[in-house]
């Protein structure tokens, strides 16, 4: 195992923001770490990179104890922040030059600006550049050591859709290439589509840990969803695809109504996530 | 500790500083305000200059050799008026017939109107010297033919001009300011949170502190040379003076770490620094203030400083006669070192 966790628990003063959670992450695997605004994604994230000592329970990181031999761990992880945090008067460039001096290696920075399509902004201080800009700058910053793991909270937040999928494939090229990633989001279809497992945390508590097809079948549900014109605009009726009495139903609509669209819908971790905790992902 | 970390963020922060307009007016500053120097007289006063009412051959015996200038006045109320205005070190007023008393071997009586800012030194040696020289007349002896020899520079204290005196001001200033320089380094690594993105590295919080001190001290001891070039300072004992400096600089990147740690607001920490900088700079001022005494400065620990580096560049002091200020100067070196790693690691960890 990659990440091991067990039982870690955080609370700031009274309030308590992770409550006992385990879990591992296999070499090679996305786990999507989802959750609705505060569920605990970061404290979380931060206890796994040293940020936070826990305050019960622990993480063992590449097998080393991330609380007793911090250093060891940093050298080998990456990890992109939820906050934007560059040094505003250093150039892209300069803040990626910084961050590879500090591991004392001597990346191909043209090439990782490449990567992230920054090359136009590489002489630029980051202080002039947009947020989304600033994203990607921080994303190409996790990635300067080429490292075993990659801790991304929310790296696709504040991005245009073309810019987030260009994230997402970088994601992928990574966990092709054996790279462990442990990626935070409160984006379902973002989970969905990367995550080998997702975990769903909720109040500081994981609430289900699966791959993203089986928390669908056990508990989304699929269903046909029909569109009927009517005299004053359109009628929709969803009906759930496991009821025997589905079938009848459709030929009645189709017999009585002008129907103008049927289609199925799969189920999403939106509504799996609705089910378990009856709270939205995203408000 | 990490070598290879600590030259990347010091590196790093030798940039940041020179891109923020603040830090460099701060480093500017320093040096600039040693420009006074040359604004401030460069020779000192010798004569007293005396302000006299009433007639007598008596004066005519001294001459501007001993240093002492006679200004005749029409009235006693007239010598009182201009030693009050500050023009004159002190005035005489002579009585009636001074001359045939002095004769008759009588000790007539003068009366002696002091400035009030003259220090106390200077009334007695005046009122000493007028009595010296009424009684040698009254006995019609000269005066007591004395030769003074000075060994080695003369380095007496009202021999000093002002501009020299000034010195260690500017020294304390220039390093003083570097706590600005760090505690804006500090602080705005948290504000921008990239502190937290060091941490994860295989940086250390104190990788960050050496560094940022290596810089400060850097920046300080540049500053301080500057000064020193500026004001062609090559005088007294230059190593000794250079361990000084190094230790004020420590003093301030010591005390820069800690008040940068104390708040994650950059507006904030100008309030944070800008009072103990003041502070710290009183010394320097209050030793160009004749007369007034430092010893209400003896809390402030750049008082120590300031007495060194005065000693060492207008009196010859040695490390023999400093090292009690240098050692007061190092305790104070260590106390706000572990402050400031103490509120940082606090804030960091
Ligand atoms: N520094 C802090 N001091 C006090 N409470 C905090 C602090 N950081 C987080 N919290 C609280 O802890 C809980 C978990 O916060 P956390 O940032 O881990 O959530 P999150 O899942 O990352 O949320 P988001 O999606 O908004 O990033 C929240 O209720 C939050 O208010
Ligand atoms: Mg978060």
């Amino acid at each position: 195992m990659i990440i091991e966790a067990e039982t870690l628990t955080y609370s700031y003063d009274e309030h308590l923001a992770v409550d006992h959670i385990s879990f591992s992450v296999d070499k090679g695997e996305i786990l999507g770490f989802l959750g609705p605004n505060g569920a605990g994604k970061t404290t979380t994230t931060k206890m796994l990179t040293g940020q936070l000592i826990p305050q019960e329970g622990w993480a063992k990181i590449l097998g080393i104890d991330i609380s007793s031999d911090p250093k060891k761990v940093h050298e080998r992880i990456g990890v992109c922040f939820e906050e934007k945090n560059l040094y505003p008067r250093l150039t892209v460039r300069e803040n990626l030059k910084f961050f590879a001096d500090l591991f004392g290696i001597n990346p191909d920075l043209d090439e990782l600006l490449k990567r992230v399509d920054l090359t136009k902004w590489a002489d630029d201080r980051a202080e002039t550049l947009s947020k989304g800009l600033q994203q990607r700058v921080m994303f190409a910053r996790s990635l300067i050591n080429d490292p075993d793991i990659l801790f991304l909270d929310e790296p696709t937040s504040g991005l245009d859709p073309i810019s987030a999928d260009a994230i997402r494939q970088i994601i992928v090229t990574e966990k092709r290439k054996g790279k462990t990633i442990f990626l935070t989001t409160h984006n379902m279809m973002e989970a969905d589509k990367l995550s080998d497992r997702v975990a769903f945390i909720n109040e500081g508590k994981i609430v289900a840990l699966d791959t993203p097809e089986n928390l669908k079948l056990k508990l989304g549900k699929r269903a046909l969803k029909v569109r009927m014109r009517t005299q004053t605009g359109f009628e929709e009726e969803t009906l759930p695809l496991d009821d025997p009495k589905t079938p009848e139903r459709t030929k009645d609509l189709l017999k009585t109504k002008e129907v103008a669209t049927i289609h199925t819908q799969e189920a999403t971790l939106e509504e799996v996530f609705i089910q378990l905790t009856g709270r939205k992902l995203e408000q | 500790m990490n070598p290879q970390c600590v030259k990347a963020i010091a590196k790093k922060d030798t940039i940041a500083a020179m891109r923020n307009s603040l830090v460099l007016m701060g480093l500017i500053s320093g040096i600039l305000f040693a420009g006074v120097y040359y604004v401030l007289p460069a020779s000192v006063e010798e004569t007293f200059d005396l302000a006299v009412y009433g007639e007598s051959q008596f004066f005519s015996q001294f001459g501007e050799e001993e240093g002492i200038a006679f200004h005749p006045f029409g009235s006693p109320g007239d010598v009182e008026k201009a030693v009050d205005e500050g023009d004159y070190v002190a005035g005489l007023v002579l009585p009636e017939n001074f001359d045939s008393l002095l004769m008759s071997g009588k000790k007539p009586e003068i009366t002696l109107y002091f400035d009030s800012e003259q220090p106390e030194n200077v009334r007695t040696s005046i009122t000493y010297f007028m009595e010296l020289a009424v009684e040698s007349a009254a006995l019609q002896t000269p005066l007591p033919q004395m030769e003074g020899e000075i060994l080695g520079e003369d380095m007496a204290g009202e021999q000093i001009p002002l501009r020299e005196q000034s010195i260690p001001l500017y020294l304390v200033m220039a390093l003083v300011m570097e706590m600005w320089t760090i505690s804006t380094l500090i602080v705005e690594e948290s504000a921008a949170g990239t502190l937290r993105a060091v941490l994860v590295t295989p940086a250390s919080p104190s990788d960050v502190i050496l560094s940022k001190g290596i810089v400060g001290i850097g920046y300080s001891l540049l500053v301080a040379v500057a000064i020193i070039i500026l004001t062609q300072t090559f005088r007294g004992d230059l190593p000794v003076l250079f361990l000084g400096v190094l230790l004020g600089a420590i003093l301030s990147v010591t005390l820069g770490l800690f008040l940068g740690s104390l708040t994650e607001n950059i507006i904030g920490s100008y309030i944070y620094v800008g009072v103990p900088l003041l502070v710290l700079i009183l010394p320097g001022l209050v030793i160009l203030l004749p007369g007034v005494s430092l010893s209400v400065m003896k809390v402030i620990p750049t008082y120590y400083l300031v007495d060194a580096v005065n000693q060492i560049l207008n009196h010859g002091a040695g490390l023999s006669d400093v090292w009690k200020e240098f050692a007061v100067v190092g305790v104070f070196d260590v106390i706000f070192f572990f402050l400031g790693v103490t509120a940082l690691r606090r804030r960091y960890s």
